[in-house]
């Protein structure tokens, strides 16, 4: 192969190269442009840290504390769910592997915005789960509480936890189980001593999936808080949206960017993985 | 043991499959609903999927969804796939991982962040090229592939580094060329890779919502963005009816695929192989002429379009056999051109947004290529100032004959122009046509309230209700002043002994009553409360009004818009604001609902009032100009506005339809909206005397230019026919005076120091302050330190117990081969050097 061949063949990356160049960093530098900069009244442009520093504010810390809380929450209730019922599912023949992995992508296939919205008739005060835990003379207020928003973060992005841990799984040798449960491991620690580090790199990616949209997100917190709960997404979008205030909301989207670098970092510590696993 | 162990695992996987599930079920039963609630079942029926296919705007929005899936994850797996080979042929390794950082930053930062940087990026270059139309299906297009791509080339990576190498080589060896190597050889082996990356894009980006919400702009709607948009108004079944379509034209593709992947394993016969390729190629060419076909067809027939941009649901469709006033149009307008002897076909292109700031941002954004638009008000204002809209010519739309004489002056302003002289002409601009008005009112749950706070409905009923039933009444010190906490929130009153009683009963709403989720109206209503100018508050009245809602916020069961339908229709809460069009239609759906206007301690009405108006924005296209003057006439038609009037419940201007007997017989709540000659806030069951001074002359409104008579509600009524009969009604034109909401951007407010700030700026400010202000959640935070703790403890405990065991395992084994370890996955070695080093230790 002669070198001028393999530069050819780099060759294909270029066009993804400028469009990253374009559409990735590019927009990127104008949040940084507008996070640190500041209109004054004659409408001239200027340095400003003013948008940053006053994201110091303690009600602004609530905000994002509150949002750190929620994703946090969300993503360990979709691990505990999820690493069971896709360990489940790798244990079965592949033929209901493969049908049981389209039901969970499923769900996924249908808007977002839908699936939210009916969540709210289900746990209405006089909602179904209301209405059948009156028959038993029970009731349990759930709608415009904390736990009804990470209920909804943990519909919407238990998916994308299953996957990753599933496909992870299924890459596992089945010799090397039987060989641990033959070296005399019992069945619970061939799960956690075997099982659990060779599909760590699923994990991560599947608490990347769901960490980052958790934290993000503004509609769930919108239509299942019932507007009490501010997170960083609400208000980020009333920043763009009803308060036009870009400097400020660019100074927001920032700091959370840099909140999800740092986390994605300390993550990536416990994992060698290139992030190849995602689905 | 086996057996309890299978079903442990089998229920795991059906509980968790029953929570993926549930809210489908709901949709699906919903979609069969015969009421036109989201909450309330009211029998079965198939008429919300008769309305789906009469409903264009949503097909519409349906065709734009899948054609931009498609484009998308095709470019995005053409790009991807090319891009992760030239990386897997990357040497240089600093390239390398700087590109795969570059691709993998949209899978990491929040959509939401990348739908802002990109909308920042798309106005930017739109203001340097001066374009009006450039947000739109390409800025959309981009974004999507832009998140797509990574997905792509993450899925498509891996496939190439695990392709033996030596293939592509034998390849070349045995006489292919490269460009042969690569579609014979290396393309089958990563196409897994690319099929599951093209899935991937297609999945992420026919869901996607933020994004497209951020980048989109004129006239291109895609199917979530019509979601979100209906969320002002309500969302129709019918989106339960073509999510059940989706999901059913899903399962059964996915089942198919999967029986055709068992049968795949049987190989075809070279002639079925033939017959399936001439099928296939015929069934392409067919669907390709017919394309072809179509597009010359079209190609000889000039297409006229109007943009129209308007709220969600905020039009008759064509749904529940009502009119369909857009496809009405079109084909009205086609027979004119006819008629002129034009061939020309008409396209109404509808879309929708959720409020006024939405619109506001889209025109403000430089988004053009609206023809029509429907702002309120104040936002109108505020356009207008800011030179978004233009002025219209009244002579094109000679059904302006027909608005009411109250409206006339609406939307009208006033301009001087010097002529060549020097002298000045007075010129009258208009720049809205009235489209709907309505009243903001109270909707509250009788039956509810009766069993839980009959006190509050006998307040309400008594007809001196105000908005004390919203926010109780809070507590003032002796000189008359509100007392505030140290948070600055008021403070209910439980001193006065009448205040106390009431706000005990008030406290029986708690959590029940719900408040707007926009600034302007949830602080309207505590302005109308405390009795504020809501155009020009002053620092203390902006002090209250924040204690107020913030006092408020301790009772309220959420911030709301359109989840005030549902909520309301099934009795999840119990008393609201809100429009009173959209009230009545919530009462169509529950007959325990039943609402009121507001009135204050004087008995006159006090709430806000607002109309919407059809403008043209400045930047709309010249040549759709026509159409839109034929449109906005066409909607004053008698037929068409009370199709509309009929549909959207809120009050209609235009003379002809409020005098016409059948709109007045088909509109359920006529009373509500139009009682006794305009006399829109009343109470028709006349149980309020006047309020005579000590003459016995009926005492006027002090503050207003009107003659306005205060109801007397506290002295009981007497049958005395001494009474001056009058006439009494709060005229249209007095209340929008008063209680209209007017542009706040170029009002100034002087605070205490001496500073100045806009008042939009100061009411933003306070809805932020308010919005972001601590709710108590210790429990929640308790929660998430103990498992953070926990996990840190756990990840703390699991590397010192790794350390230990490697350390037990190399002292028991002579000699390692730190070599092997290079090769093999770390994990792997480790765990089963762990086992086995285990095994070996009881052995001893």
């Amino acid at each position: 192969m002669t070198k001028k061949n393999n530069i050819l063949k780099q060759a294909a990356a270029y066009p993804h190269i400028v469009w990253a160049i374009i559409f990735i960093i590019a927009p990127l530098l104008f949040v940084a442009y507008y996070a640190f900069t500041d209109t004054d009244e004659a409408g001239k442009v200027h340095f400003s840290l003013a948008n940053i520093t006053s994201l110091a504010q303690a009600t602004y810390l609530e905000v994002f504390l509150r949002s750190v809380c929620f994703a946090f929450l969300a993503t360990v209730i979709c691990f505990v769910i999820a690493y069971p019922v896709a360990y489940f599912i790798s244990r079965t023949s592949p033929k209901v592997q493969k049908i049981l992995v389209m039901l969970v992508m499923l769900p996924q296939w249908l808007n977002f915005l839908i699936r939210t919205y009916s969540w709210m008739a289900i746990l209405e005060d006089t909602g179904i789960i209301n209405s059948i835990l009156g028959l038993v003379g029970l009731e349990l207020h759930m709608i415009n509480t904390p736990g009804a928003v990470i209920l909804g973060m943990v519909y919407n992005f238990l998916p994308y936890m299953i996957i990753p841990i599933h496909s992870a799984m299924t890459k596992i040798d089945p010799r090397v189980l039987e060989a641990a449960s033959d070296l005399g491991c019992n069945p619970l620690g061939v799960v956690t001593k075997v099982v659990f580090p060779l599909s760590l790199s699923g994990v991560i990616s599947g608490i990347t999936m769901v960490f980052v949209p958790s934290i993000s997100t503004f509609y769930i917190s919108q239509k299942l808080g019932g507007g009490n709960f501010d997170l960083i997404g609400d208000s980020i979008e009333r920043q763009f949206q009803t308060q036009y205030d870009y400097n400020m909301g660019a100074a927001m989207s920032f700091v959370l960017m840099l909140l999800i670098i740092a986390s994605m970092a300390v993550m990536n510590k416990y994992s060698d993985d290139e992030g190849g696993v995602i689905v | 043991m086996t057996k309890k162990k299978l079903s442990f695992r089998t229920l795991c996987i059906i509980l968790t499959f029953v929570f993926l599930y549930m809210p489908i079920g709901v949709l699906v039963l919903y979609s069969f609903n015969a009421g036109d609630s989201t909450a309330v079942f009211k029998g079965f029926s198939f008429k919300w999927y008769i309305e789906l296919f009469n409903d264009t705007a949503t097909l519409n929005a349906l065709k734009n969804t899948l054609v931009l899936a498609i484009l998308s994850s095709v470019i995005s797996t053409i790009i991807g796939t090319a891009a992760a080979y030239g990386i897997s042929k990357m040497k240089n390794k600093y390239i390398k991982n700087a590109t795969m950082s570059a691709t993998q930053i949209p899978m990491i930062n929040p959509e939401i962040v990348t739908g802002i940087s990109m909308m920042l990026l798309f106005v930017f270059v739109a203001k340097l090229i001066n374009s009006t139309s450039f947000l739109g299906f390409w800025t959309v297009l981009i974004a999507h592939i832009t998140f797509n791509l990574p997905y792509v080339i993450l899925l498509v990576l891996p496939k190439f580094k695990e392709m033996d190498k030596s293939l592509p080589e034998a390849a070349l060896d045995l006489g292919c060329t490269p460009l042969q190597s690569f579609f014979k050889v290396e393309l089958p082996a990563i196409m897994p890779g690319i099929v599951a990356g093209f899935i991937m894009a297609f999945t992420l980006s026919i869901d996607d919502f933020v994004i497209s919400y951020f980048t989109t702009g004129s006239g291109f709607e895609t199917l979530p963005i019509r979601i979100y948009s209906m969320t002002k108004k309500r969302v129709t079944p019918d989106m339960y009816a073509l999510s059940t379509l989706i999901f059913i034209t899903i399962l059964v593709l996915l089942l198919i695929s999967n029986l055709a992947d068992n049968k795949n394993k049987i190989e075809l016969s070279k002639k079925t192989k033939k017959v399936l390729k001439i099928v296939g190629g015929s069934v392409f060419g067919t669907i390709g002429i017919a394309t072809i076909i179509i597009l010359c067809i079209s190609a000889t027939t000039e297409v006229k379009t109007v943009n129209v941009y308007n709220w969600g649901e905020y039009i008759s469709d064509g749904g529940d056999d009502t009119l369909d006033v857009n496809k009405e149009f079109e084909k009205w307008a086609e027979e004119y051109y006819k008629s002129q002897g034009k061939k020309v076909r008409v396209q109404v292109n509808y879309t929708t947004y959720a409020s006024n700031e939405d619109l506001y941002a889209k025109i403000a954004n430089g988004a053009g290529g609206y023809d029509i638009i429907i702002p309120s008000d104040y936002m109108l204002e505020k356009m207008k100032e800011e030179g978004h809209l233009q002025p219209l010519d009244s002579s094109k739309i000679p059904n302006l004959k027909y608005l009411d004489t109250q409206f006339e002056n609406m939307f009208v302003y006033e301009r001087t122009e010097t002529g060549e002289n020097g002298e000045k002409t007075t010129i009258n601009d208009r720049y809205g046509v009235p489209y709907t008005y309505g009243v903001v009112g109270i909707v509250y749950n009788g039956a509810e309230l009766l069993e839980n706070a009959p006190e509050i409905l006998a307040h309400i009923e008594s007809g001196n209700a105000g908005w004390e039933v919203m926010f109780g009444i809070p507590k003032r010190d002796a000189n008359g002043n509100f007392v505030y906490d140290s948070e600055g929130k008021m403070i209910l009153d439980m001193d006065d002994p009448e205040n106390k009683k009431f706000n005990e009963s008030y406290l029986k709403l708690k959590g029940q009553v719900l408040q707007f989720n926009n600034p302007r109206d949830a602080f309207g209503a505590a302005m109308y409360y405390l009795d504020v100018d809501v155009n020009n508050p002053t620092q203390e009245d902006w002090r209250a009004v924040y204690g107020l809602l913030a006092m408020q916020k301790n009772y309220v069961g959420g911030y709301v818009m359109d989840e005030i339908y549902n909520k309301m229709e099934n009795g999840a809460a119990w008393l609201a604001a809100y429009y009173a069009g959209d009230c009545l239609s919530m009462m169509g759906e529950n007959s325990d609902l039943d609402f009121f206007y507001p009135v204050n301690e004087e008995g006159y009405h006090q709430t806000n009032i607002f109309a919407d108006a059809m403008c043209i924005p400045a930047k709309a296209d010249e040549n759709n100009l026509e159409l839109a003057y034929m449109y906005i006439n066409f909607m004053m038609e008698e037929e068409i506005a009370s199709a509309n009037a009929e549909y959207i419940y809120y009050a209609c201007p235009y003379t002809h339809v409020i005098n016409s007997d059948d709109y007045k017989i088909n509109m359920g709540y006529y009373e509500y909206l139009y009682s006794n000659d305009g006399e829109i806030l009343e109470d028709d069951e006349g149980n309020y005397r006047l309020k005579l001074d000590a003459n016995g002359n009926p005492i006027y409104d002090p503050e207003g230019d009107y003659a306005v008579i205060y109801y007397d509600f506290k002295t009981p009524k007497v049958d005395d026919p001494n009474t001056p009969e009058i006439d009494f009604m709060l005229p249209i034109d007095y209340m929008f005076e008063r209680y209209m909401y007017k542009d706040l951007t170029n009002v100034m407010l002087t605070l205490n120091d001496g500073t100045e700030i806009s008042q939009l700026n100061m009411l933003n400010h306070k809805w932020e302050q308010l919005k972001v202000q601590s709710t108590s959640m210790i429990g929640i935070y308790i929660t998430c330190g103990i498992i953070a703790i926990l996990i840190v403890g756990f990840i703390v405990y699991s590397i010192i117990i790794k350390r230990k065991r490697r350390k037990l395992y190399w002292n028991n084994t002579p000699t390692p081969k730190a070599k092997k370890r290079e090769d093999a996955d770390p994990d792997l070695s480790d765990t089963t050097l762990v086992a086995i080093g285990k095994a070996k230790k009881r052995e001893k």
